[in-house]
């Protein structure tokens, strides 16, 4: 109990600190996420292509190859280039979450664009809408209630993705976690119990907003 | 009587022909389009291969490097079979106890599955390892040492690797925590099954057992295959957490070559290529579970 009073502080930097990879992160895979998913459904190659390689490569490759690629191959060459200074746990790990989620993420978009009957669309274009008007107010409006749950679900997955981040960095949760289990070894499990239910404190209240975003979108339809 | 002005209806009819009728490939900029963009992606291809060929050229790092990282290839690949069998039967497990009478069971398997799924897969590897692995040891059970003792017995005690401990509280704790998401995958795969086959099947004197067996869960079966063949593939990806716990597997064996690099490019070599060999194992089994979709999906 002594033990969890002294560790509290520390680890609610940590979980402080696990929100702000995942809020930073976050809207950066989705923004990237739909130009993605924009570029994947285009009918020219130049544009389908090159998504379809890139989320091919993101989504079966593990996070933490990718990380490690960013943080030690990508960061030694910007050293060559007298760039280091771009090279540190915080960009790393933010931009890696963003890459890899980006990837899950357009395949969200594409699958929510999809599920918007195709008629809606040949009906806005027969009214005489441009392609771009029928993008915006007729598919997307349609698209985002369908959408919303596995976003959130994707959002709980990144915070604990986010964990894997504490291979380099030492601000998150894990890592403050780490730093304490290598101090007292000999009692481990009140550390790790703690860091649990911060865990689960952050993640539950999310995914009951997750099956209630579900729940309304399945209502609306 | 139309509300539009017919120069709008045209266009828009236009419009709509080339969206719908249009298909890729139709005209000749598509195909002479597409075949160079083949062809540039055959030329980044070779591109990329010339690049590893250039390693394997100065300094000969491709036949170097590569055997090691096959090794932990190997390894990645056993270990992934393993968990993805006993996370099968935690999954089962689980899902008894979801879909049990019983209510304490119940809520216990509703509890392991909110608290696994909850909580990062590290933090549990971590928690496996270093917490039930230690509380464990105190109570002088250790299972490097029960395996060595058993495999001597066997005369073959050169098989046990010394970092049995590691693998193999990495592959209960990466079992457990895919039995959690197995569990809600089985157990959509059973409450999918429409509640008219169970009525059908009790009402021709089948009893709940038999109702099971042969009603259910072929049925289940076959929605539940699709998302059992992406956790396998997400399963693969995560066996690359172990390395945190010293296992030597791909993960393991590439940091360690790269980390003591010091050229950057050689450093990023080693990177590429232990990526590289995660994509040969996920990549299949990407197509695959694709391919099954859509054929299950045809199936109904």
């Amino acid at each position: 109990m002594e033990l969890i009073q002294q560790a509290l502080p520390e680890f609610l930097v940590g979980a402080r600190n696990t929100i702000i990879y995942c809020v930073s992160a976050f809207p950066l895979a989705l923004l990237l996420g739909l130009i993605l998913a924009l570029m994947s459904s285009s009918r020219i190659i130049w544009l389908r292509g090159p998504a379809r390689i890139y989320i091919e490569i993101i989504r079966s490759t593990p996070f933490i190859v990718q990380l490690f690629i960013l943080y030690y191959a990508v960061g030694a060459i910007l050293l060559t280039v007298n760039l280091e200074l771009l090279d540190n746990a915080w960009t790393a790990g933010i931009a890696i979450l963003a890459i890899n989620y980006s990837a899950y993420e357009a395949e969200v978009f594409r699958a929510g664009f999809l599920s918007v009957d195709r008629g809606q669309t040949e009906a806005a274009l027969s009214l005489g809408l441009t392609s771009f008007q029928n993008f915006f107010r007729i598919v997307l409006p349609q698209a985002i209630p369908l959408m919303i749950p596995p976003f959130v679900n994707d959002f709980i997955y990144m915070l604990k993705d986010s964990a894997i981040v504490s291979v380099i960095a030492g601000t998150e949760l894990t890592s403050v976690l780490n730093t304490w289990v290598t101090h007292h070894g000999s009692n481990p499990i009140p550390l790790y119990a703690l860091a649990i239910v911060l865990y689960l404190l952050l993640s539950l209240p999310t995914s009951y907003a997750a099956r209630y975003f579900e729940r309304r979108a399945r209502a609306a339809l | 009587m139309s509300f539009v002005e017919p120069s709008v209806e045209r266009r828009s009819l236009r419009r709509f022909k080339q969206s719908s009728v249009g298909e890729p490939g139709t005209s000749v900029w598509h195909i002479v389009s597409n075949g160079l963009f083949y062809v540039v992606v055959l030329v980044a291809v070779g591109a990329f291969v010339y690049y590893l060929y250039t390693f394997q050229r100065d300094h000969g790092y491709l036949t170097l490097y590569l055997p090691v990282l096959l090794d932990g290839t190997r390894v990645t690949f056993i270990v992934s079979i393993l968990s993805i069998v006993l996370a099968t039967i935690f999954g089962f497990i689980g899902v008894l106890g979801r879909l049990s009478h019983f209510a304490p069971i119940r809520w216990l398997a509703t509890v392991y599955v909110e608290v696994v799924r909850g909580t990062p897969i590290l933090v549990q590897l971590l928690l496996w390892y270093y917490g039930v692995g230690y509380v464990l040891s105190t109570i002088g059970f250790d299972p490097y040492s029960a395996v060595f003792q058993i495999a001597t017995a066997l005369q073959s005690n050169s098989l046990v690797p010394d970092q049995f401990n590691a693998y193999f509280y990495g592959i209960i704790g990466l079992s457990f925590n895919y039995g959690a998401y197995l569990t809600e995958v089985f157990r959509t795969g059973i409450e999918s099954v429409s509640k008219g086959q169970t009525e059908a099947a009790l009402s021709l004197g089948l009893n709940s057992r038999q109702t099971m067996r042969h009603i259910i869960l072929p049925q289940a079966f076959r929605i539940t295959i699709p998302p059992f063949t992406n956790y396998f593939m997400t399963l693969v990806q995560d066996s690359a957490l172990l390395s945190v716990l010293a296992v030597i597997e791909l993960e393991h064996q590439t940091y360690a070559l790269a980390f003591t690099q010091t050229d950057a490019n050689i450093k990023m070599f080693v990177f590429v290529l232990g990526a590289m060999l995660y994509l040969a194992i996920c990549y299949p089994l990407s197509l695959l579970a694709r391919s099954l979709e859509t054929r299950l999906a045809r199936a109904y």
